[in-house]
């Protein structure tokens, strides 16, 4: 009851809602709250089945549930019409909130009578200087302002302007959704392959939704990318020698085996560092631009983001003497003459490795040999006998062949994507994470209070509310308490012995 | 310069260091939840108090372990499930302690709390490497680490917030019922639990927004797309509005109440499918899912 009261007291609005049905159901707590849990179930849904995989991969790999997943498009879910209204209600719920409660920040506040007190503290002071220490301790001394006052009841606040952040998040997330709105109808992205020496212009195969409605599948631009050079970097990662299986482990953790862990070296134990493509982009003819795209560190150009996907290897390969080279790319099978069942060449290791001791070596190019046991069926099914490394300008001798590695290129995957969205979606993010630190960490206090006088005694009642999480209400009601008694006669226990 | 024999049996002896240590914390855990047990079964006092101290001494060791791991690694220690794990419960436990200190003779909460963080540190001592392998490059980035630090952080909160409010749920038919005290609790901190339970929410809260945001511009600057719909970022992302909903709830006097409180649970079992289920729905449907990022 007491709370309730307090809430009438501090936070009536001071607008009334004056528009019709349908404008108080869009500006309404309620409505955001059935449609976030609407929000919910198609997250969830989605998180069942694979998003933006073909239903014909679909039925391949044995997915359930077909008549549904076909019909309501439940592997695109989160672009169909049904979604997309959702998403639209709850944008305009936002939108509507956020108008609707910008105003009453700045109007002048109205405070309703009526709360029960927190705490009454009995005064030495006469009514007049009462009234006037009070005012000056919870100004002073804690740090109030005076926000209302009228011939009963005085109203003070102090810390961050919450009601204020409170929208202010609320305007962020309206930018962010903004950003999304930007991204869904303008984004567009697309893959390149960049070789060594040779200028790439900028194409984009897909524009985006709202672009293709009036361009054709290209856009293309006055500028290109040359790859000066793709590097790769390595580093030795020992191989831990630790039983999968939980009993063993659990035995070993208990005490009960007395294994201890391992780690061993082996030649192949190295795993990727880092690849990077170090690019110019060339306008007009003209360079304009060089930049090392990594994994983590883009470039961008006139509004286009370039990022460092993967690399492409292809390897030149002779067999026995033959002048003519055979190319393949790694990770793919390539039946060569005379010999029987298809070979599988790994990845390529080429870079600097970085050493367990702090050395840095330049590896010698090399690939790994497989090959498959048989020629029939499909390929994914396939079981392959390994048969061992293969440097650059090495060979390795295969059905009574030898096969040299006698070449190799490589060259760098990049994404490339232009994302009109992510500027107003960063600073909307922005904005909402710092109102809405600001909002749950911070505080504020209201304080309402009355003086009063009661057959001859001063009293003075206050009803302190809080928001955020860094304020203690009962320390600000001890340290009131204190400042307006501490030089009052205190009433002390007579000794146990006085009488 | 260090011979490799030397520095593989000296990362061999540490890490041996590191899992015994971390085995004897899951016990201490484990210890801690059965004694909460034996406190709920007999309302013996002391048994909850030794749970608690247990709980202490264990959270301690936790720090240490982090410490520890961070030397060995010679990296901040939350990259690897593993790890993250790890970073879990030891926040989990930080949190409950930490909220514990004016809980006094109530410990019910302590079962759900010791549970988890013995559940989770058994799941990775059984389950996951701890292996300290080099990351994948995409993985380098100081939008990871901190993603995954309050990730993390926020999950811990989350835990202790379900933990206490679901024991309020709990005793409150029985205090209804006209007994005087339940396990600790009197009538009237019935309301005190249900509004620590919204604090916990309101101070995890902003983590969880920072960790998808924060994803969403790692994943950005890596791939060039700051939102794949993967089951790991849309579970995280229903996670954000059952909690949302929740907050929501707690501001509208007619939801407040019991509504609130099972939403805020709802919120706990979404977070649990966001890092440990993501894929377990779609498996007990037998529906094929996406590969998603163990981490
Ligand atoms: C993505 C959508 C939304 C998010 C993430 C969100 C987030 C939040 C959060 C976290 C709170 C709790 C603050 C507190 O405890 O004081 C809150 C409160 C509130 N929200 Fe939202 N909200 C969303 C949409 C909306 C919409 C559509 C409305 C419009 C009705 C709305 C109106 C409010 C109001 C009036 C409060 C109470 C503020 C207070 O009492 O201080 N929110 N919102």
């Amino acid at each position: 009851m007491q709370e309730s009261l307090k809430k009438r007291f501090f936070n009536l609005p001071p607008n009334v809602c004056t528009g019709g049905w349908l404008y108080k159901k869009l500006s309404s707590l309620t409505t955001s709250i059935y449609v976030l849990g609407l929000m919910a179930v198609f997250f969830v849904i989605g998180t069942i089945f694979p998003q933006g995989e073909s239903f014909s991969e679909y039925v391949k790999s044995g997915g359930g549930f077909t008549f549904f997943v076909e019909n309501l498009g439940l592997l695109d879910l989160f672009v169909t019409p049904v979604f997309l209204i959702l998403s639209a209600v709850l944008l305009i719920n936002l939108a509507v909130c956020v108008y609707d409660r910008y105003a009453p920040l700045f109007a002048k506040r109205v405070f309703q009578r009526g709360f029960s007190p927190d705490k009454t503290i009995y005064l030495t002071h006469g009514i007049a200087g009462a009234h006037v220490e009070v005012r000056r301790v919870l100004k002073e001394d804690l740090g109030f302002k005076l926000i209302f006052k009228d011939s009963e009841w005085i109203i003070m606040e102090k810390g961050l302007p919450m009601r204020l952040l409170t929208w202010a998040y609320h305007a962020g997330l309206l930018l962010c959704f903004f950003g999304l709105v930007l991204t869904y109808l303008f984004a567009f992205e697309d893959t390149m392959t960049l070789s060594p020496g040779k200028l790439q212009p900028i194409s984009m195969k897909e524009p985006g939704r709202v672009q293709s409605l009036w361009k054709s599948s290209h856009t293309d631009r006055s500028f290109g990318l040359s790859l000066d050079e793709f590097s790769a970097e390595y580093v030795q990662a020992p191989r831990l020698d630790y039983p999968k299986d939980k009993l063993s482990r659990l035995a070993m953790g208990l005490g009960w085996k007395g294994r201890e862990v391992a780690l061993e070296l082996k030649d192949d134990s190295i795993a990727p560092k880092n690849w990077r493509s170090r690019v110019r982009v060339i306008k007009d003819g003209v360079f304009a631009e060089a930049h090392t795209i990594e994994i983590n560190d883009p470039l961008r150009f006139e509004g286009y983001t370039f990022y460092q996907t993967g690399y492409e290897q292809k390897l030149k390969v002779r067999v026995d003497a033959s002048p003519i080279l055979l190319e393949t790319k790694t990770g793919e099978e390539i039946f060569l003459p005379g010999i029987e069942n298809p070979l599988k060449f790994g990845d390529l290791k080429t870079g600097a490795l970085y050493r367990l001791d702090g050395s840095v070596d330049r590896l010698i190019p090399f690939t790994t040999v497989k090959q498959a046991r048989d020629a029939n069926g499909p390929k994914d099914k396939r079981s392959y006998d390994d048969l061992g490394r293969l440097e650059q300008d090495g060979s390795i001798t295969v059905d009574g062949r030898r096969i040299t590695l006698a070449g190799i290129e490589e060259s760098a995957v990049l994404s490339v994507r232009r994302d009109p969205g992510v500027n107003l979606l960063w600073t909307g993010g922005f904005i909402t994470l710092i109102a809405m630190a600001l909002r749950f960490y911070g505080g504020f206090y209201t304080a309402a209070y009355r003086v009063m006088e009661a057959d001859g005694i001063t009293l003075l009642e206050v009803c302190l509310s809080t928001k955020g999480l860094w304020t203690n209400r009962e320390s600000i009601l001890r340290r009131l308490e204190y400042s307006l008694t501490r030089d009052d006669l205190k009433l002390t226990p007579l000794p146990d012995d006085a009488g | 310069m260090l011979n490799y024999e030397t520095i593989l049996s000296r990362d061999a002896f540490l890490l041996s260091v590191e899992l015994r240590l971390f085995w004897i914390i899951a016990l201490a855990y484990g210890l801690a939840f059965i004694l909460y047990a034996f406190h709920i079964v007999t309302r013996a006092i002391p048994a909850g108090k030794a749970a608690r101290s247990i709980m202490w001494a264990a959270a301690f060791l936790h720090v240490l372990l982090i410490i520890f791991r961070t030397f060995e690694g010679g990296r901040a220690p939350f990259q690897t499930l593993y790890e993250s794990l790890s970073w879990f419960a030891c926040m989990t436990a930080l949190v409950y302690l930490f909220v514990s200190r004016d809980l006094k003779k109530v410990y019910l909460p302590g079962i759900f709390v010791s549970g988890v963080t013995m559940s989770v540190s058994l799941y990775a001592l059984l389950s996951r490497t701890p292996a300290i392998d080099p990351l994948s490059p995409p993985l380098k980035s100081w939008w990871f680490e901190w993603h995954v630090i309050f990730a993390f952080f926020s999950y811990a909160v989350f835990v202790v917030g379900a933990a206490i409010e679901a024991s309020h749920l709990i005793v409150k038919p029985f205090l209804k019922r006209g007994y005087d005290r339940c396990l600790g609790f009197t009538p009237g901190m019935m309301d005190k639990f249900h509004k620590k339970a919204h604090r916990l929410v309101a101070f995890g809260y902003p983590l969880l927004t920072f960790t998808i945001i924060s994803g969403a511009a790692w994943a950005n600057e890596a791939w060039g797309k700051y939102w794949s719909w993967d089951p790991k970022e849309t579970w995280s992302l229903a996670t954000w509005t059952v909690f949302t909903i929740y907050l929501h709830c707690m501001t509208l006097e007619r939801f407040k109440g019991l509504p609130a409180s099972v939403i805020n649970l709802a919120g706990f079992a979404f977070m649990l499918m966001t890092f440990l289920g993501v894929n377990w729905l779609a498996k007990l449907l037998g529906i094929p899912s996406l590969h998603v990022y163990a981490v």
